[in-house]
């Protein structure tokens, strides 16, 4: 059976751009422009993932507000932001309210669907009793691809996709300076600098919630950052 | 020239007031004046009326019909005898009016200095002598001062009578109130006090000495001869009166007699011509402080004097101080202050001129009316103008202090792009305040309309960011679906184009990022040095066709702040100096400490700075860069670089190379 994804979104012509990008790599794809069709629909049937515009018609939080009432209907749903917001704020709002990544609207379909398809891995990987996944472990750290899960001394770290692909770009060869470009490029997002660093200050303090003395992550001021074990 | 200047000269005007005052007080006085004048000639004209036809008043006795045995006209009739006693013979002596009794010395100190007043009788060059006699009261007093070189006494002790004993003598003959011819003689055994003697018949022809006691004379010498002076009581006189000079070249020696009486025997040839005693304390009456009353004979001779100027002038100058130095520069120099007023003075029928009288008075009275009225105007109005004066300066202080404080908040308004609009004065209700309201409204209104061009560039990246998404994923969707060779080199065109979009969408909100970035910066304590000197390495890197030469000092420089917000403030710095420079030239960068503050250079090669855009370079939107760059600029980098350096606390500056052979940049980080 075909997964289904829930594209949220008020913008006509971007909703049908995506559902065909969705469609054409296989999904079932289904459109919705605001955020109580959508709840109409969702206590029906559950998507398998959800795509959410922040602002839906005139309710400029509206995909705030349906991100935390489609949370509560399932905990491992998983959820994108789109927005044509890129501030801070947003990306850390709806971040904490449970997305599994904030997206900007500029980034291409490719890099849209990439992404998707990741997700929708790390479902299937998670779903898998077996802990046979190749993991990726550097000192206290350990990567597990499949799951898109990174674990700190045995404890879960819970990254968004961009952040995952940004540590595991960087942990894979460690001591290596990773720039900007390489990181956009690891994570399938086109960002500016300010939103690389900002990503990059998020991953430290989600270690650093776990290990106060954390500071494998470093900056190399002017060229980007390494892993350092 | 200053506001205050003005307005000081503008109160300075008001000292206009006190000179009109004076004015005023000029044309006051000399009004007073010819009232006071008026009243006066009143007055003179009552006194002059009540002594109408009271010439037993004015002259001692009726003076008879011109007898003077001597005279041409001794036989005229009445009415020329009228015209001779106004036209008296030369031997007449008219004594002066005195204003005091003065002291039988034998010297002249207390004799009014008035040669006009002398009488001068000769005998030859060698022998003359001058008479002046005055009245005081009841006393005629006479100076005699006798040409003589050789002064010759009498005997001491002798017999008055014996010619051998005879030195210079001194007559004096007049004719008693009985109507007799009397004669005493002055003869000086010395300096001194001189007793006068008359000689007397005796019943069989015998001649005595005896001593005229009602005459007090006294002798002094002088240069040319010797003074006698002689007080007689003008009881003891009657119409007649005249004195004789006996010069003797030795004692004994026959005399040169020369005088007013006749030489021979001693008849008295000039009248005494005196006014009546009364006069004067009929006078008297009318008197006040500060008149002068004088009755002069129909000839302008003086008769009487009642004289109490001076006791008007002590009254004035008791006069404070103010109203004395007001006066000082109210009074024209040389103007007499005097005034006086004459009235004739006719006989019973008013048909003929006895005399006239002149009233004369001090300016006291009116004048210190007009002090008083003069003063207080004065004090009035040079109070007012002092109090004008300083208020004005005051004001004009005050008002400058306002337009100062209203300029230095323009000026600071106006250097920093966050145009403060918090403006000073604005509550004030006069023009000043209008000025200072218009001033905040307009910065409010310019500070909107920078705000909206700082946001501009933001939000129009946030809203071209949906179409572009629309363009994008519409160009995503068509790459899935071939169309052929032709569609797609148009597709890689309209991607291209779409790219390019996206690059100026991130240009356009990049300050708006960094402005968040600094929200939400954390500050530490870093070391600056390894920053920047890694930040450089990158930047060789990045820019293979520039040569970096790099300044920074060995010891480390501690900075509390957000060394990815620095780094950033060096990325524009540098791509700035990229821009400006051409390939191949060398960029330098310096760190170095000055003052306790962190200063960072960066110096690049290349065309100096517009002198329009000194001051501008780091506000938002603006730019000066050669046409034909292909990169989207929106003039936002060295904003971003001011952002930044502001949140450090500190600034940044750019100046030309001292030789003009580039810019340099610099950013001041205060530790």
């Amino acid at each position: 059976m075909k997964r289904l994804i829930a594209i949220v979104e008020d913008e006509a012509a971007i909703r049908d751009n995506y559902a065909a990008a969705f469609a054409r790599e296989g999904y079932a794809v289904r459109c919705f422009a605001n955020r109580a069709q959508a709840m109409a629909a969702f206590n029906t049937r559950l998507p398998d993932l959800a795509v959410i515009d922040i602002s839906l018609e005139d309710e400029p939080e509206g995909g705030f507000e349906l991100c935390r009432e489609l949370r509560a209907l399932s905990a491992e749903l998983p959820i994108i932001f789109l927005t044509a917001r890129d501030s801070e704020l947003d990306a850390v709002s709806g971040l904490r309210l449970g997305a599994d990544d904030f997206l900007t609207k500029d980034l291409s379909l490719a890099h849209l669907t990439a992404r998707v398809n990741a997700l929708f891995r790390r479902v299937e990987a998670l779903r898998r009793p077996d802990a046979s996944s190749e993991i990726l472990r550097r000192g206290a750290l350990a990567l597990d691809a499949e799951r898109m899960q990174a674990q700190w001394d045995g404890k879960v770290v819970l990254l968004s996709l961009t952040e995952f692909w940004i540590v595991h770009a960087l942990a894979r060869h460690p001591g290596h300076v990773r720039n900007r470009q390489q990181l956009m490029d690891a994570a399938n997002v086109v960002l500016d600098d300010n939103t690389i660093t900002s990503h990059v200050k998020r991953i430290r303090r989600k270690f650093q919630s776990i290990d106060a003395k954390f500071d494998c992550l470093q900056t190399v001021y002017g060229m980007g950052y390494r892993w350092v074990e | 020239m200053s506001l205050r200047l003005k307005l000081l000269a503008l109160g300075l005007a008001t000292l206009g007031l006190p000179w009109a005052g004076c004015r005023y007080a000029r044309e006051m006085e000399a009004a007073l004046r010819e009232g006071e004048q008026t009243s006066l000639q009143a007055v003179a004209q009552t006194i002059a009326a009540s002594l109408q036809g009271r010439t037993d008043l004015l002259y001692r006795e009726p003076l008879p019909a011109a007898d003077a045995g001597e005279e041409p006209s001794a036989a005229a009739s009445a009415p020329e005898a009228q015209r001779t006693r106004a036209a008296p013979g030369t031997y007449d002596l008219r004594p002066l009016a005195l204003a005091a009794a003065p002291l039988i010395d034998g010297y002249p100190d207390d004799w009014p200095r008035d040669p006009g007043a002398w009488a001068q009788f000769s005998h030859d060059a060698q022998h003359h002598f001058g008479i002046l006699c005055g009245v005081y009261e009841r006393m005629l007093y006479v100076l005699l001062e006798v040409h003589d070189e050789h002064p010759v006494f009498d005997a001491p002790g002798s017999n008055w009578l014996d010619p051998a004993t005879f030195g210079d003598r001194v007559w004096i003959g007049y004719e008693d109130s009985q109507g007799e011819e009397q004669q005493v003689f002055l003869a000086a055994s010395g300096p001194g006090a001189l007793t006068a003697r008359r000689i007397e018949s005796g019943e069989y022809g015998e001649k005595r000495v005896i001593i005229e006691p009602r005459v007090r004379a006294a002798w002094q010498p002088y240069r040319d001869g010797y003074r006698v002076e002689i007080g007689v009581p003008l009881s003891m006189l009657g119409e007649r009166f005249g004195v004789l000079v006996d010069d003797r070249a030795a004692r004994g020696a026959p005399p040169v007699s020369y005088g007013t009486l006749r030489s021979d025997d001693l008849h008295t040839l000039g009248r005494l011509i005196v006014a009546s005693p009364g006069l004067p304390s009929y006078l008297a009456q009318f008197m006040q402080p500060g008149l002068k009353l004088a009755v002069s004979a129909a000839d302008g001779h003086a008769l009487a004097r009642v004289d109490a100027l001076a006791q008007g002038r002590t009254l004035s100058s008791g006069a404070p101080l103010l109203a004395r130095l007001y006066r000082r520069f109210i009074d024209r120099p040389g103007a007499t202050s005097l005034i006086a007023a004459q009235a004739p003075i006719y006989d019973r029928d008013h048909r003929e001129l006895i005399g006239s009288l002149e009233v004369t008075q001090t300016p006291d009275r009116w004048l210190r009316l007009r002090d008083r009225a003069l003063t207080r105007m004065l004090n009035f109005t040079l109070g007012t103008s002092v109090a004008a004066v300083v208020l004005m300066f005051a004001f004009a202080a005050w008002l400058a202090l306002r337009l100062a404080r209203l300029r230095r908040a323009s000026e600071s308004a106006l250097t920093r792009s966050g145009l403060v609009t918090a403006f000073p004065e604005t509550t004030a209700s006069d023009e000043l305040g209008d000025v200072a309201r218009s001033f905040s409204t307009l910065l409010a209104r310019l500070n909107a309309y920078t705000d909206y061009l700082r946001t501009l560039a933001g939000k129009l990246a946030h809203e071209i960011r949906t179409p572009l998404t629309i363009v994008r994923s519409s160009l995503d969707n068509l790459e899935a679906e071939p169309e052929g060779e032709a569609a797609r080199t148009y597709l890689a065109r309209a991607r291209q184009g779409s790219e390019r979009l996206n690059a100026i969408l991130l240009a356009m909100g990049a300050a708006s990022h960094v402005e968040e970035a600094i929200g939400s910066a954390e500050r530490v304590d870093f070391d600056l040095v390894p920053v920047l000197g890694s930040a450089v390495g990158a930047y060789r890197t990045a820019f293979p066709q520039r040569a970096f030469a790099t300044e920074l000092p060995a010891a480390q420089i501690m900075l509390h702040g957000a060394p990815d917000l620095i780094v950033q403030m060096l990325d524009k710095l540098i791509d700035n100096a990229v821009d400006f420079s051409a390939a191949g030239a060398t960029i330098s960068v310096r760190l170095q400490l000055e003052d306790g503050a962190c200063l960072i250079e960066v110096e690049n090669p290349g065309p100096p700075l517009p002198a329009h855009l000194q001051g501008r370079l780091f506000e938002s939107l603006w730019q000066s860069r050669p046409d034909g760059d292909s990169r989207p600029h929106f003039g936002l980098g060295l904003y971003i670089v001011r952002l930044i350096a502001e949140f450090h606390g500190g600034e940044a500056t750019a100046a030309n190379l001292p030789d003009g052979s580039g810019v340099r940049m610099s950013v001041r980080l205060p530790r």
